[in-house]
């Protein structure tokens, strides 16, 4: 139960500046770890939660906005709000295109913070839903046997057990038999859910092309 | 031209005539005193005619003196050689008479030669006389001129320093802008702290039971913060309202690390890795405050702008503190950055020289004169890898200057 509890990981190298932000995080009931630093912060374990990154833009030994990027290439996906206290267009700018949720400018109001670090929350809690039904649904299809696999192609693709009997040069019964065990083990409710599924599965076809 | 010529022809008539008279008249003299002579002394000879013949000379000149010695000659071979009051010359009064004649001539032409050289000498002398006086005029006028000219160095001098003056302001200010971003994230960082704080607090008071443990500690270490606030503002006022030079004995290593915190990020921003070696217990040199401030965070500023442009390595300022000698401490500041032309070596420190495209070409020039003001030197050196290193040097004993 406290396990996924969310959690607020924050980065800034001035004491006084991560200790107000740990209290005032802390005010609204959410869990919180803070860094002096980008490497301290690497060498922490990452909890099983939803969690969100609150980064300070200058820190002394990798840059906010260096550490965005290398967590982007290691595909470490955590929703960050950058803190920074010196506004600058172009960082700013950067930084966001880069997907951080809220760039804000020091001195900045409790509130703001506050719901920056909600909507990061709500966004990675939704993504760890994301992941962990994925992870479901390639148990599940992970489950099947290369017949079974094969089958299931050329269901979604929409041919008749007839025609994939003729494809794969068993009868049709077979094709019932093996479609029947497809269903059951996807735990899918209908021919359409099934082909959700394997559309979600796979990661070749684009959604937004 | 004619009448002149004419002049001077009737002066030298009369000159000759003159000097003739002179001539006939020493001869006369001589005459005269030796025919007196005979009757009282018998071994008169023929002396006063010699007289005669150097006094021709000497006072009319080669002419009057040839004249003499011919006017004598024929005197004494009519008076005093046998055969008396004739102008024969008998057998044995010959060599007599050849005697004077050559004498008489010899003594005319040692007494002419002798003249000339007098009158070279006379002449030479006046010729000095003359030169003296006309150097002498010269240096005089030469003298009210340079008097002049120093007067009017003077006046531009003061001028030249009240504009130098000037320009130390305006490139104080603009060296404020350099340290603008640092200076407003110095402030911002307290105050950052102080408004999470108290909205920390706000929530942690209206929660159910309020948590007075939080809040106390929220407005605690706004309490801290917001003098942490002042302070950076104090410095900063420190740092750019004097205007008249104070002389006060400067911890070095302080003053580098103060810069160095206010100028990081101005280095953050430009990817410039910020760095400092300072030398343990270093004496303190006597100086301005202010004015050495601005010469670092001149250095500084150069240092970081020389590596916008460089991507393929580093881009480093070290920034070094340490004893030169017995009796001086150095400061260096080295960067990484695009070094400078070995041409333009001798004159980045001229006022006005700039290889940046928004330079001005003071902040060095500047530098180097705040340097040199303190009895210091200041110098730039190419590294043996990439970049420059800037340095100078400060006094620690209290022989500062003016």
């Amino acid at each position: 139960m406290t396990d996924s509890t969310p959690i607020v990981f924050v980065v800034d190298d001035d004491a006084s500046v991560r200790d107000a932000v740990r209290r005032l995080i802390a005010s609204v009931g959410l869990r919180v770890e803070t860094f002096g630093s980008t490497r301290e912060f690497l060498g922490a374990r990452r909890p099983e939660a939803p969690a969100c990154l609150v980064l300070d833009v200058r820190l002394p030994d990798v840059s906010g906005l260096e550490l965005q990027r290398e967590l982007a290439e290691a595909n470490i996906r955590i929703p960050i709000i950058f803190i920074t206290g010196h506004a600058d267009v172009p960082m700013s700018v950067r930084a966001m295109k880069a997907g951080a949720i809220e760039f804000l400018t020091k001195p900045f109001r409790g509130q703001e913070l506050i719901d920056a670090i909600q909507e990061a929350i709500a966004k990675d809690r939704a993504a760890w839903n994301e992941r962990e039904q994925m992870a479901e649904l390639r148990a599940r299809y992970d489950s099947l046997t290369v017949r079974e696999k094969e089958v299931l192609k050329l269901v979604v693709s929409g041919l008749l057990n007839k025609q994939i009997g003729a494809e794969l040069g068993t009868s049709e019964l077979t094709i019932k038999t093996h479609r029947g065990h497809v269903m059951q083990k996807m735990r899918a409710e209908s021919l359409a859910d099934l082909v959700r599924m394997a559309e979600r599965l796979t990661p070749s076809t684009p959604k937004y092309k | 031209m004619i009448r002149m010529e004419s002049i001077s022809g009737a002066r030298r008539a009369a000159s000759a005539l003159l000097l003739g008279g002179l001539a006939v008249t020493l001869v006369a003299v001589a005459l005269a005193v030796t025919l007196l002579l005979r009757n009282v002394v018998s071994t008169a000879g023929f002396v006063f005619f010699y007289t005669a013949v150097v006094a021709a000379t000497w006072f009319g000149g080669k002419w009057s003196g040839s004249l003499a010695v011919i006017l004598s000659t024929l005197v004494v071979e009519y008076f005093f050689i046998p055969p008396l009051h004739s102008f024969g010359v008998n057998r044995e009064s010959l060599p007599v008479f050849i005697e004077f004649a050559a004498s008489s001539g010899v003594v005319a032409w040692f007494s002419a030669r002798r003249k000339q050289a007098e009158t070279a000498l006379e002449d030479a002398r006046d010729q000095l006389q003359i030169r003296v006086e006309e150097r002498t005029a010269e240096l005089k006028q030469t003298n009210a001129q340079l008097l002049a000219e120093m007067a009017e160095r003077k006046h531009a001098e003061e001028a030249y320093h009240e504009a130098r003056a000037e320009l130390a302001r305006v490139t104080r200010i603009s060296a404020l802008g350099a340290l603008a971003a640092s200076i407003s994230h110095e402030v911002n960082q307290p105050l950052a702290a102080v408004v999470t704080d108290a909205d920390a607090c706000m929530i942690w008071l209206s929660s159910e039971p309020p948590n007075l443990e939080e809040a106390r500690a929220a407005v605690e270490s706004i309490a801290q913060q917001g003098t942490r606030a002042s302070d950076v503002v104090r410095r900063i006022r420190a740092m750019f309202t004097k205007d008249t030079p104070e002389r006060t004995s400067v911890q070095v290593n302080e003053l580098i690390r103060e810069l160095g915190a206010l100028m990081q990020t101005e280095a953050f921003r430009n990817q410039v890795e910020m760095q400092t070696e300072l030398a343990p217990d270093l004496p303190a040199p006597t100086g301005d405050r202010v004015q050495l401030q601005q010469v670092i965070v001149n250095l500084i500023t150069n240092g970081i702008e020389a590596m916008s442009a460089i991507s393929d390595r580093p881009r480093r300022l070290l920034i070094r503190s340490a004893m030169q000698g017995l009796d001086e401490v150095l400061i260096a500041v080295r960067d990484s950055g695009v070094g400078i032309e070995p041409k333009n070596y001798r004159r980045i420190f001229e006022a006005f020289f700039t290889t940046k495209a928004q330079g001005m070409g003071m902040g060095l020039s500047i530098s180097h004169s705040i340097v040199e003001a303190h009895g210091g030197r200041m110098w730039a050196s190419a590294n043996s890898d990439h970049g420059t290193t800037f340095q100078f040097t400060l006094p620690t004993d209290h022989e500062t200057g003016s």
